[in-house]
């Protein structure tokens, strides 16, 4: 089928996306910290439109550069932001950041002439549009970032399952917490562009709520997520043609169904006693954290 | 009602893709293909290529062509394209191009013979002279891309369009003569009609939402004083909905023309507060379901404004 060629850069776009956010939405799961993508994507944007306002062109280089700049800011406010004793929840700063970006970047889009169309394009996404060139260098992007978390997997995972352990270890909080904000804003950043917040939320966080149905261990829990944000791409891409819809929405909406589809099966399997054996996220459980073995 | 437009819609759009899997029929291997942006100017490629041609529009009637969700068909109708024709001046800036890249249709490319732009044809308002500066407001650099919204640009957009066809087809060169020629005198006689109805309201003062309307209002002599929201898409402040209001008041505007797909409550305050009306025209083919060529657009609008007139008078 003459459709299947143009779908072939959106779906393997899709399926770099689903590789590395499945892994760091386990992270954002179990830190609790379920926004953080919305509010780095958009003090990303307010970067971005902060360039347009000084009369750069919205997909030039140095735009990026500014767009990159705030995303990094952001990365230091939420590092920073981690209160050790749960004083405020850090979800409130997310949040905070995410509506005063917003509100931020209407205020600077009143001042810039013109070109405004651009911009909302920037939250929004186009997964059809993707470009060869623009796969290639996501894909080796998204490789140098996932080589540096398989090489500090053990300390990233630490940090996120259990701080207080971390810490006791010797390890600086504040400095790999910036580290994994900065190479998560890196990747977001880029997967909004290419596919939009909504998409891009829903790679993050839905393949890791789903394998936490069925499995506490890093391990299965990543290979369920893959296994689900691989299959849901191909069927979001399939149905998005074979109904033709908007593809992005089409995968998003894919992803609820095939969500709703796993806790029923998790009802039948677990049904009762099993389910509660689940640890689940320490985020959902505050103030027990969990101890490894 | 929308749902079940919308609903209908897909059907189709679903039916097109199955349809435009199969083998291609013999009656429509003949034909050149068509594909525009909007409605407007597949109406207008219908009115010269009549039987000749097969046009499909991306855009439908009811959405707002500066934002178009990307479709998988949207690139099969663009792939299988003898001609693209667009607004341009940037109205389509926001989707169209990556799909015209990612269609990989070389005929249709900009710079092609396959690509067509519209506003090379009509005559453009709100050109800047100057350099566009931030103090400007919200400018569209090449000029405001709303110009299909009069006749006489319709019908250099059908010149244009003829003579492309002529040059893609020349068999057919006579044949689109003709139906060049019969569309010429149908503009001059419906020009006359809207022209007579329009013209007790010569010189009158309205509001428009945003600056969508030039051409319309100079073609029927309308006076653009404001706007309820100079920018797309950014709320307008409290002090310009106060100099607005004051200024509706002053002047005794009764009319504020808005597009189907803003929302109206900016509007409807305003006119609450003034005694105007809001007007939702539409500004393009296919807004309703009656709109279904290049004149009952004109026929819509022009009676919509006629009552509004009458109405305040």
């Amino acid at each position: 089928m003459e459709i299947l060629e143009f779908l072939k850069w959106p779906l393997v776009a899709s399926l770099i996306i689903a590789g590395i956010h499945a892994y760091l939405g386990v992270h954002v799961v179990e830190r609790g910290v379920i926004f953080v993508d919305l509010a780095l994507a958009q003090i990303a944007a307010l970067g971005a439109t902060i360039g347009v306002l000084a009369g750069l062109d919205a997909h030039s280089e140095n735009t990026y550069w500014i767009s990159l700049a705030f995303t990094v800011l952001g990365a230091g406010i939420f590092a920073m932001a981690r209160s050790r004793h749960a004083h405020i929840p850090q979800e409130a700063f997310i949040g905070i950041a995410y509506a005063v970006a917003s509100a931020g970047t209407i205020l600077v889009m009143s001042k810039a002439i013109g070109e405004t169309e651009h911009l909302k394009d920037m939250l929004i996404g186009n997964i059809l549009a993707v470009s060869k060139e623009e796969v290639w260098r996501t894909a080796a992007l998204y490789a140098v970032i996932g080589l540096f978390h398989y090489k500090f997997r053990k300390r990233f995972l630490l940090i996120s399952m259990n701080s207080r352990e971390a810490e006791a270890q010797g390890i600086s909080i504040g400095l790999w917490d910036f580290l994994f904000y900065v190479s998560f804003g890196f990747v977001v950043t880029r997967s909004v562009a290419i596919a939009g917040v909504l998409m891009v939320f829903c790679y993050l966080i839905v393949p890791s709520v789903g394998a936490m149905l069925f499995a506490d261990r890093i391990g299965p829990r990543l290979a369920i997520g893959w296994t689900m944000g691989t299959l849901v791409s191909a069927l979001g891409v399939f149905l998005s043609v074979m109904l033709d819809l908007p593809t992005g929405a089409t995968i998003v909406c894919t992803f609820g169904g095939v969500l709703v589809l796993m806790f029923l099966v998790h009802l039948a399997v677990h049904h009762g006693r099993g389910a509660r054996d689940l640890r689940g996220a320490r985020s959902a459980a505050p103030g027990q954290e969990l101890t490894r073995e | 009602m929308k749902s079940h437009r919308v609903r209908f819609g897909i059907i189709l759009m679903a039916a097109c893709v199955l349809a435009a899997g199969l083998p291609r029929s013999a009656d429509a291997a003949g034909k050149l293909k068509i594909v525009t942006s909007t409605t407007d100017l597949a109406a207008l490629a219908q009115e010269v290529g009549g039987d000749r041609v097969e046009v499909q529009s991306i855009a439908r009637g009811y959405q707002d062509p500066h934002f178009v969700e990307a479709k998988p068909s949207f690139l099969l109708q663009l792939r299988r394209a003898d001609l693209l024709i667009v607004v341009g001046l940037q109205l389509e800036i926001g989707w169209l191009p990556p799909l015209v890249t990612q269609c990989g249709n070389p005929k249709i490319q900009p710079g092609a013979p396959g690509y067509f732009d519209s506003s090379q044809f009509a005559q453009i308002l709100e050109i800047p002279t100057a350099q566009v500066t931030r103090a400007m407001g919200d400018v569209h650099p090449l000029g405001n891309p709303h110009y299909w919204l009069d006749p006489q640009n319709g019908l250099r957009i059908g010149q244009g369009i003829a003579q492309k066809l002529s040059e893609m087809s020349p068999g057919d060169a006579a044949y689109f003569a003709e139906r060049l020629k019969s569309f010429r005198q149908r503009i001059a006689d419906a020009e006359k009609r809207w022209d007579e109805q329009m013209k007790p309201y010569r010189g009158w003062k309205v509001v428009t939402y945003h600056r969508s309307w030039p051409n319309l209002a100079t073609r029927f002599g309308l006076n653009v004083v404001n706007y309820v929201e100079p920018r797309a898409g950014i709320p307008p402040s409290p002090a310009h909905l106060v100099e607005l209001i004051g200024m509706m008041k002053r002047e005794n505007v009764k009319v504020i023309l808005v597009e189907p797909y803003f929302d109206l409550k900016t509007p409807n305050s305003v006119a609450a507060q003034t005694g105007a009306q809001v007007v939702v025209l539409l500004p393009s083919v296919g807004g309703e379901k009656e709109v279904t060529d290049y004149f009952k657009l004109f026929d819509y609008d022009v009676n919509l404004l006629v009552q509004a007139f009458q109405a305040a008078r």
